[in-house]
């Protein structure tokens, strides 16, 4: 009775989840909702007689295939949704009928299939779950696990192969780099030191409002211009850095320059 | 249960084979990690071509012994008489192919590097090279021995993944036009995976019918386990999906064209011959195997695929300007005509080791000339390395003629013209589906087949009826490699096309004894 | 008596007997592979592979000797070319042996003899290396032990041959010619392989041992139809009425190739087939009568054009397709007349390769002047020339004693035991044969000189005139060898069978008189009218008969009329209807695929989503499929 509550609870939020999971915008949000359906299957392996699968599942699923995903998202970066709108006449049309005609045949097929009742893991766990498994492992599928580790040595090596760049020249220590801001202050009179922080004496403090100067007027130096050209897109840049980045433009044209993120380094 | 396990029993004699090459993968990765950079190449080829040839040794070692009969390590492996023929089959290409591998420049400098960066530029100025493509390689080659010899779904998943896996790698690493190779690998991956999943909830499904993985269970449950033919059904068409997939049958074969353009010619190589020979022998396997006596039920559906799969092949190679995507469809459509041996099983089993053997002579034949004819598009460069366009063939005949020549010739093997191996080849399978009553099948077939050897002839006709371009591309002068490599496909090409007697015998003998049980 | 069984054989000279095909086969691949590297001794390169091919011949023929009579058939299986329908393999009997004895050793000579007559030419090379694959074609056709093996012989003689004719191709009239004998043979070829698809519909099978179980086994068989099938072949091949025509324009090739491949031995492949297919013909009185009257016709038909013409060669043609269509006679009576047609054969490979030979010493000499005209009085100036060639002459007429005495006067015999008509026929043609060929002989040889002013006529160099010296020796006493104790007969039987009775031969029998009277008679008339008399430079206009048989009997007249112009309309009418119907139907075909094509091809849109729905579409309509196939 327990098992067959918890079954049609966990199967409502886990479908939902996968739901999620497909329609979310955010790729953070879909990697939540998968967090959600690995979990749900975690407990329903529990509540199925597979403790061991199911600390199996959250541990290195939840755990850290999750984390994972979490830690590429984190670099690629939170907001770097793609585009959604299709290109391909059709393709949303046929998709969604195939999905409905597969959806139609399964729940036809399995659900006209008359299953034998459940047997229950019982027998198969006479001898513990976990012996039990090992003595799958180690002798029946003895050989698919074996193999299953060329399989491993594939992946880290194809990880390898795509990722790993051999350094071609000797990495730059902090004594080089700094050196190497000196000779540029010597020749170009750049200012060796760090630029000033945003937001320094204004009333926020957040990343895109610019240090103000003693005089009240904005430090060009302290505009993150990553975060200007973003913020021009959407509108909400603050009418004085806007004027700011007139100028500049304005001057660089005039010089020839290209515009460039203050924050940049260059002359490598 | 006192909670002591029974060692396995593994006939390593058996696996002997499997072993050496994934053995040799394994030394080979372990050079990556502790030989010098220069060393590397120097080490690899031996090892890797012998551990080829090793395992062709061996597998010659155990016909020579006398075929076994029951599966190995522990019911998980049936090394039987079509899989020793396979396994020969594959060892022979796979060595041919790492032949041509071996030629340097098919690869990237630095994979890791963007295309047309100028970390590129130093990788390329520095001359450094990706050695890794051995040992995947002989990943790919161990996975594609133990695809068509797995006794269960569970070790056929797994072979098929680490048959896949080091393939969806090699097909990013092209030198040249990397952004269409790159393209290739994520295609092949995304959908390899797509149809994998399919294949997993297939066998799924065939457990929940047959409570067990096994094929030979789920043959003794077909019939004996009622009122869940539906999973079994479903279960069974999730599966074909898997397996068609690799095979390329239509409507699975959108892959192969991007896949087999994009990737580096001597995998494409390899694909095309190794990764085909072992999906058929796999997917006769599982057919005749778990689902031998389901055929009423499963020779309809694999009748519309095969038509389907000739048609498509034959009708889309037409409008092809580019030598490797039309050498792709030419390969789904010779699927087609392989699926046509594949129903033209029947109840009786002389009917059936007829229909085995023709499509193994069938894999022979097409294997080695596929593998010359895609070693003959290597040779043919200009400025931007391979000239894959066709315009830029024209004339071929008149620049290189030899050249020229063996291509035609490869590419007439490939329409089955008489006294070229392909004759032969589709002559055993029409033949042996005429005797399955499959005969509306083999007209398809012989229609497709005309449709065919329009385009074939078309290119020959490009080669050596139309002046050269003025700018066409040169010849480059082959490596020893690559010219014995187009050597044995002409003499291959050749011999069984005069002198098919040892080989189809061989085959028959192989076929003789059918998969074990 | 029946054939004997063919008994399978390995090792030894005869289970190598595929060296007499791969040596010179080898020969023509290494001359045409070898291009201008082996110019210098391409010539010497073919002759060897020649000799060496007739070695192998001449210790297979001593091997099979060893052999009881019973035994004498023997197969060589060398594989399977496709299982259950072909096999390749040879088979060496007394038939096939005698054939291969007379093309290697006729061709070495002639090998031989083209090494002079061709030392000129800046293409001797290729000249060779068209020779060596003539012989080697040539063998594979007689050697086959299945029709599937002798079609590509056929074939490959063809080609060979078309390539000879057309050897100088920079004269128009041959490059024409060889056409018209590729095209006039197709209309044979076509009868023949719609014949073997007949045998093999109705057999299942296409070796000679597996046709003549058939056909013992018995059953309703269409051999009538394969008979004629055959014959129409055989006819095409060896120059027999109505496919004659070809065979007097392809004298335009080289004299040695009218000497090897229009004389001794391409031409004889129909006598051959008709031979080989005896179960067949013997089962159909209706077939053997057609190719005896086909034989018969001919036989006149040559006759008569071969006493009209002023060309050389082409009077020696006329004589060819007369004297073919005396085997024919003989091959289409039955088991009683295959020794004799394969006994004239023989000699007259040998005796009518002479001539030819001597034609081409003499045309060597003169300046590659072919009209007779314009020779005369040559006997004193090439004395070896035309004493080889007077004894040719003397064979071929059927002068007592000379192999033709003997073969041809039992074809006559036995002609005229078969059915009187067609032997006293036959004695009627042996007499224009004396007439024509003593006027041949009489013009080259006798009476006043009409050379051209340039004319400087000398003896051939000795590698011509030597063989011209062997094959005369042949024509001296093969005929005798042969047929006196029935030898060949009795040698040939387990091949072909044997009359239960043996002939005997009869040096005064009735028929034999009338044809030597006749032969006399003719001479006597060609010796009035060309040897003591004048012999006018330009010819004269001659009577209707004259004409006609100058026109070859209107030969290409009547197939133009009846072949050509029919044809030519039926062409037309049917580029008419092609274009109209069948090209539009082929067109709208092609477009229809290339039109699916090009929109198949707009599926194929690069994006892996619209690759994965086309996967998930495909898998909902198998699962669908499976579905209701499984619940059907």
């Amino acid at each position: 009775m327990g098992e067959s509550i918890t079954f049609w609870v966990l199967a409502v939020v886990s479908v939902i989840a996968a739901l999620g999971l497909v329609f979310s915008r955010r790729a953070v949000y879909s990697a939540l909702m998968l967090g959600v359906v690995m979990f749900s299957l975690a407990v329903l392996y529990a509540v199925q007689d597979a403790p061991f699968l199911a600390a199996v599942q959250i541990i290195v699923y939840t755990g850290a295939v999750m984390m994972l995903f979490l830690f590429v998202l984190m670099l690629v970066g939170v907001d770097s949704s793609d585009s959604l709108v299709e290109t391909i006449r059709g393709q949303r049309f046929w998709a969604v009928l195939a999905g409905l005609a597969f959806a139609a045949l399964l729940g036809l097929g399995i659900g006209n299939a008359v299953l034998s009742p459940p047997k229950g893991l019982a027998a198969a766990n006479r001898a513990g779950n976990v012996p039990s498994l090992a003595e799958l492992i180690f002798t029946r599928h003895v050989f698919a696990f074996e193999v299953t580790s060329a399989l491993l040595i594939t992946a880290a090596l194809g990880a390898m192969v795509l990722a790993h760049r051999e350094r071609a020249e000797p990495k730059q220590t902090q004594k080089d780099l700094s050196r190497a801001r000196f000779v540029r202050f010597g020749q170009l009179g750049r200012n060796p030191g760090p630029l000033p922080g945003p937001g320094t004496y204004a009333r926020h403090n957040a990343i895109d409002m610019p240090a103000l100067l003693p005089d009240g007027s904005v430090s060009p130096l302290s505009v993150n211009r990553v975060v200007a050209r973003y913020e021009a897109a959407e509108g909400t840049l603050p009418p004085e850095v806007e004027r700011i980045l007139q100028e500049e433009a304005l001057s660089e044209r005039a010089n020839g320059h290209v515009a460039r993120p203050l924050g940049e380094e260059d002359g490598k | 249960m006192n909670g002591t396990i029974q060692a396995p029993t593994l006939e390593y004699a058996q696996l002997a084979p499997m072993l050496v090459v994934f053995g040799a993968a394994i030394v080979g990765v372990l050079v990556e990690a502790f030989a010098p950079r220069y060393l590397r190449s120097a080490i690899h080829v031996p090892i890797t071509l012998l551990s080829l040839a090793g395992a062709f040794a061996l597998t010659i070692w155990q016909v020579v012994k006398g075929v076994p009969t029951k599966p190995a390590a522990m019911g998980a492996v049936a090394v039987d008489g079509p899989s020793l023929f396979i396994w020969g089959t594959i060892l022979v290409l796979a060595f041919v192919s790492v032949l041509l591998i071996n030629d340097e420049d098919h690869f990237v400098a630095a994979a890791a590097a963007v295309p047309g960066s100028a970390e590129e530029e130093q990788a390329l100025h520095e001359g450094a090279g990706h050695t890794e493509v051995y040992p995947l390689a002989l990943f790919a080659v161990g996975g594609m021995l133990l695809f068509p010899a797995s006794n269960d779904l569970l070790v056929m998943f797994v072979a098929l993944e680490v048959m896949s896996l080091p393939l969806y790698l090699l097909c990013g690493l092209a030198r040249r036009r990397r952004l269409l190779s790159q393209e290739a690998a994520v295609k092949y991956f995304l959908l390899g995976a797509f149809s994998s999943a399919f294949f997993l909830y297939g066998t799924a499904l065939l457990y929940g019918y047959a409570g067990s993985i096994d094929l030979a269970k789920i043959s003794a449950a077909l019939g004996v386990v009622g009122g869940q033919e539906t999973l079994l059904y479903i279960g069974v068409a999730m599966l074909g999906v898997g397996l068609l997939f690799k095979i390329g049958a239509a409507p699975f074969q959108a892959w192969k064209p991007d896949v087999y353009q994009g990737a580096p010619t001597p995998i494409t190589a390899l694909m095309a011959s190794g990764t085909l020979v072992a999906a058929f022998g796999a997917l006769l396997r599982v057919f005749w195997v778990a689902l031998g006596g389901l055929d009423w039920n499963w020779s309809p559906v694999l009748w519309a695929v095969a038509i389907l799969t000739m048609v498509v092949g034959a009708i889309l190679a037409i409008t092809q300007t580019d030598i490797k995507r039309m050498l792709a469809y030419s390969s789904i459509a010779h699927g087609g005509f392989l699926l046509v041996g594949v129903v033209a099983t029947g109840a009786a089993a002389g009917q059936n080791s007829k229909a085995l053997s023709a499509i193994l002579f069938y894999l022979v034949a097409y294997g080695f000339t596929t593998v010359g004819a895609f070693a003959v598009v290597t040779m043919v460069r200009d400025a931007g390395g391979e000239a894959w366009h066709l315009s830029r063939w024209a004339g071929l005949g008149k620049r290189s003629p030899l050249l020229a020549g063996i291509f035609a010739f490869f590419l007439l093997a490939f329409a089955g013209i008489p006294l070229t191996s392909g004759f032969f080849g589709k002559y055993a399978v029409f033949q042996a589906a005429v005797a399955g009553g499959a005969t509306p099948l083999v007209i398809v077939g012989v229609v497709a087949s005309a449709v065919a050897a329009f385009f074939y002839v078309r290119v020959i006709v490009l080669m050596f009826f139309s002046d050269p371009a003025a700018d066409g591309p040169s010849v480059v002068l082959p490596s020893r490699g690559t010219a014995a490599v187009v050597g044995v496909a002409v003499l291959a090409t050749v011999f069984l096309g005069v002198f098919p007697q040892p080989v189809l015998h061989l085959a028959q003998n192989a076929a003789q004894s059918l998969f074990i049980r | 008596m029946e054939p004997a069984e063919i008994i399978q054989h390995s090792g030894g000279v005869i289970g190598a007997s595929w060296l007499m095909i791969a040596l010179p086969l080898l020969g023509a691949a290494v001359l045409l592979l070898g291009g201008r590297k082996t110019d210098k001794f391409g010539h010497l390169l073919g002759v060897a592979m020649a000799v060496a091919s007739f070695v192998v011949a001449a210790l297979a023929f001593i091997q099979l000797l060893g052999f009881a009579p019973g035994e004498r058939r023997r197969g060589v299986e060398l594989y399977d070319l496709i299982p259950g329908i072909a096999k390749v393999g040879l088979l060496v009997d007394p038939l096939s042996i005698s054939f291969c004895l007379l093309i290697t050793f006729v061709g070495s000579l002639i090998h031989i003899y083209s090494i002079g007559y061709m030392a000129h030419d800046p293409a001797r090379r290729r000249f060779f290396a068209y020779l060596n694959l003539f012989v080697a074609a040539m063998l594979v056709l007689v050697l086959a032990d299945n029709y599937l093996g002798l079609y590509v012989g056929w074939e490959g003689v063809g080609l060979a041959s078309y390539l000879l004719i057309g050897f100088w191709q920079h004269k128009p009239t041959a490059a024409t010619a060889a056409k018209k004998a590729f095209i006039v043979n197709r209309v044979g070829d076509f009868g023949l392989s719609i014949g073997i698809f007949t045998i093999f519909a109705t057999f299942h099978s296409l070796s000679y041992q597996g046709v003549a179980e058939g056909m013992a086994k018995g059953g309703s068989i269409p051999a009538t139809a394969i008979g004629l099938l055959l014959l129409l072949g055989a006819c095409g091949k060896s120059a027999q009425l109505p496919l004659q025509s070809w065979l007097l324009d392809a004298m335009e090739g080289p004299t040695p190739v009218s000497a090897l491949i229009h004389a001794a031995t391409m031409v004889t492949a129909g006598v051959y087939l008709v031979v080989r297919s005896g179960p067949i013909f013997q089962a159909t009185d209706t077939a053997q009568l057609v190719v005896t009257i086909v034989g018969v016709a001919t036989l006149l038909a040559g006759a008569i054009i071969g006493t009209a013409k002023d060309d050389i060669k082409k009077a020696l043609a006329g004589s060819t397709m007369s004297q073919i269509g005396y085997m024919m006679l003989a091959a289409g009576i039955g088991p009683a007349g295959y020794a004799f047609a394969i006994a004239h054969l023989i000699t007259h490979g040998f005796f009518k390769a002479d001539m030819f030979l001597g034609a081409g010493s003499v045309m060597h000499g003169m300046n590659d002047e072919v009209n007779m005209r314009k020779y005369g009085g040559l006997r004193k100036v090439m004395p070896i020339t035309f004493v080889t060639f007077f004894i040719g002459y003397l064979a071929i007429i059927g002068f007592p004693l000379l192999s033709g005495y003997f073969t041809k006067d039992g074809i006559i015999e036995t002609a005229m035991e078969h059915n009187a008509i067609l032997g006293w026929l036959a004695v009627l043609g042996a007499g224009i044969t004396g007439f024509y060929m003593s006027r041949l002989v009489f013009m080259t040889f006798f009476g006043k000189k009409r050379w051209e002013a340039d004319a400087h006529p000398h003896e051939s160099p000795a590698v011509m005139t030597w063989p011209l010296i062997i094959l005369s020796i042949g024509a001296i006493v093969l005929g005798a060898f042969l047929i006196l104790g029935n030898r060949f007969m009795l040698f040939l039987s387990p091949a072909v069978g044997r009359p239960e009775e043996l002939p005997s031969f009869h040096p005064f029998s009735t028929t034999g008189l009338a044809t030597l009277a006749l032969v006399a008679v003719g001479v006597v008339f060609a010796w009035y009218r060309y040897g003591s008399a004048e012999v006018p430079g330009v010819a004269p206009r001659g009577s209707f008969l004259t004409a006609f048989a100058r026109r070859d009997l209107y030969g290409d007249a009547l197939n133009e009329a009846l072949l050509m112009r029919p044809g030519q309309w039926l062409t037309r009418l049917a580029v008419y209807f092609d274009n109209r119907g069948v090209d539009g139907l082929v067109n709208s075909l092609a477009a229809l695929i290339g039109g699916s094509s090009g929109r198949l091809r707009r599926i194929q849109t690069g994006y892996v989503r619209s690759y994965a729905l086309s996967i998930f579409v495909g898998a909902a309509v198998l699962v669908g499929a499976w579905f209701v196939v499984g619940n059907l």
